[in-house]
């Protein structure tokens, strides 16, 4: 069976979108589209599987997220960390005094430092504007572990941008009123 | 007042989840408050908006350019199954172009006879109307959550109509013309909405009617407006960057419609506008010379 022409054009309309969120991972203008060109050819190979009730753009950025977590595993760059593991980690991270901390960082160099588990439910939520229950959808992940992730990332960011190292988590609540 | 939170990732947590809009209103409705008592808190907040913000600035280019050709035929050429035929694949191809180039020259065709002799493609003056309904059309298409000021979607369909009727009649008012919400539903598009919109010293108001692919997300804008005594009617055609813009006007109305889709196809949007535009109360506003 051929792909319905009425399929094409509506995965033709997800481009743009596509192109930023990829663009919002890479940042390597090139390298994003290459990940978009290996959504559309796996959305078109599976078209059959896409549900009409459903937004064809969280599909299709569900389909470019798999992509991605495979080139990041087949390069070895990818270690699935379990939450805490990954909180360690950052805090890790935090106290080695690297060359970057103390100065102001760029935008796109911070989100870079942030770990691909922060970075893209904030991108997919800041970005794209998913709901949280999209978002989770996308990368099968319970939405309180969404909601966590993104203000870990939110904060990190912040963190990176003022020049400080990202703050562990575990930390006083500084005010209770 | 109590802090309406047991632990500081609960607090950020729920600091987050605020901004996001995702949280339910009562427990909204709390953390406005401790956020008005809390002006630390809320300067922290302030700060997360304004990331995202630059986020999504620095990430605008990628919606605006154009699609890379590569990407569009892949869309169009892939055939999945490797066994099918050279030719069945070819004969879509063709069968799609054949359609799309009839398709560009029926609007093109009723375009001419609209308005004989007229050029179809000029340029805009500087500051002109059509450049602004290009800004506004620019300014709007990429928002998500706020593309347009009145929308039409309602939860039912007396309710999608109230609001139908409710943005016309508003919008007449506003600008002192007949506005006519246009259904470009067979050409694919619905309406999402529209917005008054400020047009140029000394002019009245303009509008910016909204309309977005159905089950896509491309999006085209009709700016309407009440012309300027001098304007001329001709129907014609100007690019702005990577918007492709059609202007005229008729029967009083200056109409300007924006999008980044290939002229053949936003001409057939103008020509079904064109058809359903409200007809001159007075002998039109006239084109003549």
């Amino acid at each position: 069976m051929s792909v319905p022409t009425s399929f094409r054009q509506q995965l033709l309309g997800t481009i743009p979108r596509l192109r930023r969120y990829a663009r919002s991972l890479l940042i390597d203008a090139a390298a994003a589209d290459d990940l978009v060109q290996t959504a559309l050819e796996r959305a078109l190979s599976h078209w059959h599987q896409f549900d009409q009730q459903r937004d064809i753009l969280v599909w299709v950025i569900s389909i470019a997220h798999n992509a991605h977590m495979d080139t990041l595993r087949r390069s070895g760059r990818l270690t699935i960390v379990d939450p805490h593991e990954l909180q360690a980690e950052q805090d890790r991270r935090g106290s080695d005094p690297g060359a970057d901390v103390g100065l102001r960082m760029d935008l796109v160099a911070a989100l870079q430092r942030l770990p691909v588990e922060q970075r893209e439910p904030l991108l997919l939520v800041s970005v794209e504007e998913l709901s949280y229950a999209e978002c989770a959808e996308v990368l099968r992940i319970p939405i309180g572990t969404v909601m966590s992730r993104i203000s870990r990332g939110r904060a990190a960011l912040r963190a990176l941008l003022d020049g400080r190292a990202p703050t562990p988590a575990v930390q006083p609540l500084r005010r209770v009123v | 007042m109590a802090a309406p939170f047991s632990t500081p990732d609960e607090r950020d947590d729920t600091l987050s989840a605020w901004l996001d809009g995702e949280l339910p209103p009562e427990r909204r409705a709390e953390v406005d408050a401790w956020l008005q008592a809390n002006p630390e808190e809320a300067a922290r907040v302030r700060l997360w908006a304004a990331d995202r913000d630059a986020l999504r600035a620095r990430l605008v280019s990628a919606l605006t350019e154009p699609v890379p050709d590569r990407l569009q035929q892949l869309v169009w050429q892939h055939a999945p199954e490797a066994a099918m035929p050279w030719w069945q694949g070819r004969g879509q191809w063709a069968a799609a172009f054949v359609i799309f180039m009839l398709g560009g020259l029926i609007g093109a065709g009723a375009a001419w006879r609209a308005q004989p002799g007229r050029a179809l493609v000029a340029q805009a003056p500087a500051g002109s109307w059509v450049q602004r309904a290009a800004l506004a059309h620019s300014v709007y298409v990429p928002e998500q959550r706020h593309p347009v000021e009145v929308a039409v979607a309602g939860k039912t369909a007396e309710e999608s109509r109230a609001q139908e009727e409710h943005l016309s009649r508003w919008l007449t008012r506003r600008l002192n013309v007949p506005v006519k919400l246009f259904d470009l539903r067979e050409q694919g598009y619905e309406l999402v909405g529209g917005r008054l919109l400020p047009d140029g010293a000394g002019a009245g108001p303009g509008a910016q009617l909204m309309y977005q692919a159905v089950g896509g997300t491309a999006r085209v804008t009709v700016y309407l407006r009440k012309p300027d005594e001098a304007a001329p009617a001709a129907f014609r055609f100007e690019r702005d960057g990577d918007v492709n813009l059609f202007y005229w006007v008729e029967a009083g109305t200056g109409y300007a419609l924006a999008g980044s889709l290939p002229r053949g196809q936003l001409l057939a949007l103008a020509e079904a506008i064109y058809r359903q535009q409200p007809a001159a109360s007075a002998p039109a506003a006239s084109p003549s010379k």
